[in-house]
């Protein structure tokens, strides 16, 4: 299977660099099990020109992915989709975790959640991404 | 692979007595698409000017694919294209025919590319060029750089008259040109939002001189916004390297910075028994921090 560039979403005026969207948005479909092992991404063409930007910025999106064994050049056919998205160890990847689940608590205290109720959320959130 | 194809050194231009570039350095290498940013008035056309040879400079050097800009040989203006904010069109022309005409001076003219970027972006062949509407024209402008297919492209503010459907067909023309790794930009512009989905490198303009250059994604990471919440009331001045902006309000502190380290923010707000938030900034944001014309008018200014 070969994701098409319109399942990208990529805002060029939000304060995160777009290539780091690109790479956010990948893993999040291979953490969400819309990509899988031996998927392959579009050309750097394609995204380029359908989501008008720099293809150079698509280029680092990928190669920063193939850095860190996300995906794999493969001859004449583009990138592919190795394995899960993670790297580091745990610690590290729980920490990484830390920030974004703080706004989220943050969140829920704004709207009279408890931590009953938050973590009730979570869970179902959870199952509905069954790793 | 990159070869570098504008380099300014020490560069100076002054208007009799107004100095507008006051020593500045600059480098542009292949493949790079690089926005050119700056409030009016700080240098932006002056330089591309000088680097282009239609201005002579005061002192320092300039050079364009390693010759002397102001003795650019005409192999050399051959391999760029250029649009300036005055361009010069004679109205009584038909599209068709300034173009021809444009074409007449160049050794390879596309004609067919230059047709099919008429058709694309709705411009009337047949209709004088007098009868244009100021953004029409800036299409044919732009369009009329790119017919000899450039290696280097310099645009002074191109897309200032274009509505926004032009824009972004202008923009599409932009990453085509860039498809080819070796190609490279130049262009000033105040449109940030235009800037962020095609520039690789920003250089920001400030009095005459570099205020930043690099990467657009390195800026982006660099320039952040941070909120300090304290148990008890700050000191009054923070001290915090690299401070853009910095407003302490009691127990609460705003800041902008132009080098933000996450380590050093961990370990100075722990020190204070404070927490921190950080807010990534887009282009224009940081375009206003950078130029310490934020929103907050009291806001103190620490270079």
């Amino acid at each position: 299977m070969t994701i098409k560039p319109t399942q990208f979403e990529v805002h060029p005026s939000s304060g995160v660099p777009i290539y780091l969207q690109i790479i956010e948005q990948i893993n999040a479909m291979i953490a969400g099990g819309y990509l899988g092992a031996g998927d392959m991404l579009p050309s750097v063409r394609q995204m380029a020109t359908e989501l008008g930007v720099n293809p150079m910025t698509i280029s680092k999106a990928y190669s920063k992915l193939e850095a860190d064994e996300v995906v794999g050049r493969v001859r004449g056919k583009g990138m592919q989709v190795q394995k899960s998205a993670h790297s580091g160890n745990l610690k590290e990847r729980m920490q990484e975790l830390k920030p974004l689940m703080d706004q989220a608590i943050v969140r829920g205290r704004q709207l009279g959640l408890n931590d009953a109720q938050i973590q009730s959320v979570v869970k179902k959130l959870l199952r509905e991404y069954k790793s | 692979m990159n070869t570098t194809i504008i380099q300014a050194t020490n560069l100076q231009k002054q208007f009799k007595d107004n100095p507008v570039l006051t020593g500045l350095d600059l480098k542009v290498e292949s493949g790079q698409v690089v926005g050119l940013l700056g409030t009016n008035g700080s240098g932006k056309s002056t330089l591309i000017k000088c680097v282009l040879g239609l201005l002579k400079p005061t002192s320092g050097t300039s050079t364009v694919f390693n010759e002397k800009s102001w003795d650019l040989s005409a192999t050399a203006k051959s391999r760029l294209g250029y649009v300036s904010q005055e361009f010069a069109l004679l109205p009584w022309m038909t599209v068709k025919g300034m173009t021809e005409y444009t074409g007449a001076f160049y050794e390879h003219w596309d004609y067919a590319y230059v047709t099919r970027l008429m058709k694309e972006w709705n411009l009337d062949e047949k209709q004088r060029v007098g009868a244009l509407s100021v953004g029409q024209r800036q299409k044919l402008a732009v369009i009329m750089a790119l017919g000899h297919h450039p290696e280097l492209l310099v645009l002074d503010e191109p897309v200032a008259s274009l509505d926004p459907v032009a824009r972004r067909q202008f923009l599409q023309s932009l990453i085509e040109f860039t498809e080819d790794e070796e190609n490279t930009i130049l262009f000033s512009t105040h449109i940030t939002s235009d800037l962020e989905r095609v520039a690789s490198h920003v250089v920001f303009l400030e009095e005459g001189k570099i205020g930043f250059s690099g990467e657009l994604d390195s800026l982006k990471h660099q320039v952040k916004r941070i909120r300090i919440s304290a148990e008890t009331d700050l000191p009054l001045s923070l001290n915090i390297p690299g401070t853009l902006r910095s407003q302490v309000d009691g127990k609460h502190a705003l800041l902008a910075v132009k080098n933000f380290r996450p380590e050093f923010m961990e370990s100075f707000t722990k020190e204070l028994n404070a927490t921190f938030t950080v807010e990534d900034l887009n282009l224009e944001e940081i375009f206003l921090e950078l130029s310490g014309v934020s929103t907050h008018s009291e806001a103190e200014v620490i270079l």
